[in-house]
C-alpha cells in the first residue's frame, strides 16, 4: 500500500467503510427528523374546507384505432392537436387527434418501443425501447420519414423513457441501466448521465419552471429523484411507495411532484416540505399504477390503471371524483393536452382515447 | 486495499456527501406549502376546461361534430 505512491490515505479501509455507514445512518435520522418536524398539518385536513367541486363532465371523444399491438407510450405535439403513440408491435404512428387520421406509420427495427416524445417545434419525433437507443424522425410530407431516421445515443439497457427539454437540439432519457441520459441530437453526443438510481429507471418528466433545468426522474428502486441538468447532480431524494414506481409527474406549479406506483397508490411529494405530503388510495383499489397526469391547474389528478380504468382524483381533497371507462385492458400511458382541453389515454388494448 | 473494497468505499463516500446535501437544505412547513399549492390551483382554475367546462360547447376542439342541417 505505502509503495504504490497513489497518494491513498486510507489506513484502515473497513473501519473507514464502517465509520462511513454510521454517518450514512446519523444523516439519515436527521432526515426524518427535520421533515418531521415541519408536518404540522395534514393535505386533506386543509382542503376540508374547500367547497366541493362540480360534477364532472369529461367524456370520450376519439378513439385511434389502428395499432397492431399494446400501445405503451404517447406524447402530445404542442399543436394541441397532433399525437405520436408507440407500441409493442415496434410501430410508431403520428395521429390528427381532431380527425383520427395517421399521417405517419413508421415500423422500428425492434418491437417494445416503450417511450415516444413530440420535440417542441412539432418537426420532430423520438423513440426507442428495448433496441436501448433513442432514434429520432424528422417529420415531413415530401419523403419517407425512416429514411431520415437517426440514432442519437445509446443505453446498456432498454430505454423506458424521453423527452425533449426545452428545445429539439437536446433529448433526456431515462434507462433500465438505471440512470438518466441528457444527449446533443445535432452531434448525436451523451452531454450529462445521471447516476443514482439502485434500479431501472422508468419515468422522467421536466420542472415547468422558468429555469427548466429540474428534471424529476422514478424508477424500481421505489424511489423519485430530482435532479440538476446542468451539474448531473442529484439534488432530491423522495422515498414512500412499496412497489416500483412507474409513472412520476411535476405539479403544474414545479413546487411538488407526484408518482404512481403498482403498489396501488399515487403520491404527492412537496419540493420545499421535502417530504410526502398525500397519499391517494382506497381499499377497492388493487391494481398498480402505470401512468398519471394533472389537470392544468392542478385540482385534477388523473391515473391511469391496470385494472382497465382511469380514476380521476381531488387533488387538494384526496378522494376519488369518478371513474372514466372505456379501455378494455392495462391503461398503460395518459397525457392531459398542452393546452389543459383533453386528455389522452393509451392501452394494450390497441387503442388510443382522447377524453374531453 | 482491493478493488472491490475501493469501490465500496467510493460508493458509501458518495452516499454520505449526498445525504448531507440534503440534509442541509432549507425546508418550509407542510402548511406553508399546501397553501401554496392551494394558491396555484385557484389562479388557474377558470382556465382549466376539464375543471369548469366550456362556457360553449362550440369551444371545445373535441365537440362531437354537429349533425347540422343546410335548409
Amino acid at each position: 500500500m505505502a509503495s504504490d505512491g497513489g497518494g491513498l490515505k486510507i489506513d484502515n479501509p473497513v473501519e473507514s467503510i464502517e465509520s462511513l455507514s454510521k454517518e450514512v445512518e446519523k444523516l439519515k435520522a436527521r432526515l426524518e427528523e427535520e421533515r418531521q418536524k415541519l408536518n404540522d398539518v395534514a393535505l386533506s385536513t386543509v382542503a376540508e374546507r374547500l367547497d366541493p367541486l362540480p360534477t364532472l363532465n369529461i367524456k370520450p371523444r376519439r378513439v385511434l384505432k389502428g395499432h397492431q399491438g399494446k400501445v405503451l407510450c404517447s406524447d402530445w405535439s404542442l399543436d394541441k392537436r397532433h399525437i405520436v403513440s408507440s407500441s409493442q408491435d415496434g410501430k410508431m404512428i403520428i395521429w390528427d387527434a381532431f380527425t383520427t387520421n395517421k399521417e405517419h406509420a413508421v415500423t422500428m427495427p425492434t418491437t417494445w418501443v416503450m417511450a415516444c416524445a413530440y420535440a417542441p417545434s412539432g418537426n420532430m419525433v423520438a423513440c426507442g425501447g428495448l433496441d436501448n437507443k433513442v432514434t429520432v424522425y424528422p417529420l415531413s410530407f415530401e419523403e419517407d420519414v425512416s429514411s431520415k431516421k437517426r440514432a442519437i445515443g445509446t443505453h446498456t439497457s432498454y430505454m423506458s423513457c424521453c423527452l425533449f427539454p426545452n428545445s429539439d437540439q437536446q433529448i433526456l432519457t431515462g434507462s433500465g441501466d438505471s440512470t438518466c441520459a441528457l444527449w446533443d441530437v445535432e452531434c448525436a453526443q451523451l452531454l450529462q448521465s445521471f447516476h443514482g438510481h439502485g434500479g431501472d429507471v422508468m419515468s422522467l418528466d421536466l420542472s415547468p419552471s422558468e429555469t427548466g433545468n429540474t428534471f424529476v426522474s422514478a424508477g424500481c428502486d421505489r424511489q423519485a429523484l430530482v435532479w440538476d441538468m446542468r451539474t448531473g447532480q442529484c439534488v432530491q431524494s423522495f422515498e414512500g411507495h412499496e412497489s416500483d414506481i412507474n409513472t412520476v409527474k411535476f405539479y403544474p406549479s414545479g413546487d411538488a411532484i407526484a408518482t404512481g406506483s403498482d403498489d396501488a397508490t399515487c403520491r404527492l411529494f412537496d419540493l420545499r416540505a421535502d417530504r410526502e405530503v398525500a397519499v391517494y388510495s382506497k381499499q377497492s383499489i388493487i391494481f398498480g399504477v402505470n401512468s398519471l397526469d394533472f389537470s392544468i391547474s392542478g385540482r385534477f389528478l388523473f391515473a391511469g390503471y391496470n385494472d382497465y380504468t382511469v380514476n380521476v382524483w381531488d387533488t387538494l381533497k384526496c378522494v376519488r371524483l369518478t371513474i372514466l371507462y372505456g379501455h378494455e385492458n392495462r391503461v398503460t400511458c395518459l397525457k392531459v393536452s398542452p393546452d389543459g382541453t383533453a386528455l389522452s389515454t393509451g392501452s394494450w388494448d390497441f387503442t388510443l382515447r382522447i377524453w374531453a | 486495499m482491493n478493488n472491490k473494497q475501493m469501490s465500496t468505499l467510493q460508493q458509501q463516500r458518495k452516499v454520505v456527501e449526498q445525504l448531507r446535501r440534503e440534509a442541509s437544505i432549507r425546508r418550509v412547513n407542510v402548511s406553508v406549502a399546501i397553501e401554496d399549492l392551494k394558491k396555484y390551483i385557484q389562479e388557474h382554475e377558470n382556465d382549466d376546461y376539464l375543471l369548469v367546462g366550456f362556457h360553449s360547447q362550440k369551444a371545445n376542439p373535441f365537440r362531437e361534430k354537429s349533425s347540422c342541417t343546410i335548409l
